[in-house]
């Protein structure tokens, strides 16, 4: 019983100690031009969505959706997101440079709500290239990027149209 | 020996059932907007520092010494990195301090990599940063002469950070 314990306490010790000495003696693959595996898309995945849902669980939807307001989100998102999350109308291109990469958002539509996404925008994400844009955004921008990102796949035509006019 | 060996399986398996409930009930902190603890930040810079070392190969930079290769990396430089690196002679990218970790200003804090290595991070990215691969946006020989550039930043000959000023950004 007593070696058994110890058995417990060992692994418990190594195992991170272990992880964290192969990271720290450059034994990981750091590069970003290659894809994550499956695996790891799927664990690191599932645990941004929990602790997204877990944070953003208090707020209060404070989205307006009309067509001026998606239509003004839609200006931002050109301005600001297209770049790495997708152009609007432009045929679909996988994301190689980022890793994890980019979600795609114009094609792949999105499983966050609205209030989920303003905490997203928000705050960012750590690790990833998903940086914080509270400081460049009002209250205001930020849930009208939310809305119009939370429908961007299936927008009503003249805002699409409105969005992508000059 | 039977039950230690035994111990140490049930332990592994806790370790991971632990973590995997921990990130699968979302308890893990993923803001990018707050300060990055100073022992994480040590290890990851440990770590990045340790494996790019091992992966890059210090292969001839073809890239010749002098004030032409300095120039066409500055151009380089100011036309993509400068949004998160950070700009010369400027205070510090406000929006490369909204990642996590904080993108290296390279103009106030210069870089501890070789050239060899900054080339090496500019063309393959570094995972779960900002960083991303630039192979497809630039040359090799373009990400030479940034990488030049970028290692030499705070030690410019006086001619090449005014011919840099001049020449308009394409």
């Amino acid at each position: 019983m007593r070696n058994l314990f110890l058995g417990v306490v060992t692994a418990f010790v190594l195992l991170p100690m272990g992880m964290l000495g192969c990271f720290v003696l450059g034994l990981t693959e750091i590069r970003s031009d290659l894809k994550p595996s499956t695996w790891e898309s799927l664990i690191m995945g599932s645990a941004v969505r929990a602790s997204v849902r877990r944070r953003a669980a208090g707020i209060a939807n404070a989205a307006t959706v009309n067509n001026k307001t998606l239509v003004a989100g839609g200006k931002l998102y050109v301005a600001g997101c297209a770049g790495c999350h997708g152009e609007l109308g432009k045929p679909f291109r996988e994301d190689h440079d980022h890793f994890p990469p980019a979600p795609q958002l114009t094609y792949v539509p999105t499983q966050y709500s609205e209030p989920e996404l303003y905490w997203i925008v928000k705050h960012g994400v750590r690790m990833t290239a998903m940086s914080t844009y509270g400081p460049f955004y009002s209250e205001q921008q930020l849930w009208e990027l939310s809305a119009f990102i939370h429908q961007i796949t299936n927008l009503p035509p003249d805002v699409r149209v409105a969005v992508l006019s000059k | 020996m039977k039950n230690f060996l035994g111990g140490l399986l049930l332990g592994a398996m806790l370790v991971v059932l632990a973590a995997f409930v921990y990130l699968k009930l979302g308890l893990i902190d993923i803001r990018a907007d707050a300060p990055m603890p100073g022992w994480v930040a040590r290890i990851l810079y440990t770590g990045t520092h340790a494996s790019v070392r091992r992966s890059v190969s210090h292969g001839e930079n073809p890239s010749p010494d002098g004030d032409d290769t300095l120039i066409a990396g500055g151009k380089v430089y100011l036309n993509d990195c400068v949004g998160c690196h950070g700009e010369p002679g400027k205070p510090p990218s406000e929006f490369g301090l909204t990642f996590y970790p904080p993108v290296p200003q390279f103009p106030r804090a210069g870089s501890n990599y070789s050239v060899s290595e900054v080339f090496w991070i500019a063309k393959h990215g570094i995972r779960r940063t900002g960083m991303a691969a630039q192979a497809s946006s630039y040359t090799d020989q373009q990400l030479w002469t940034a990488a030049a550039f970028i290692t030499r930043m705070r030690n410019l000959p006086p001619g090449v950070a005014k011919a840099i000023e001049q020449t308009p950004v394409n």
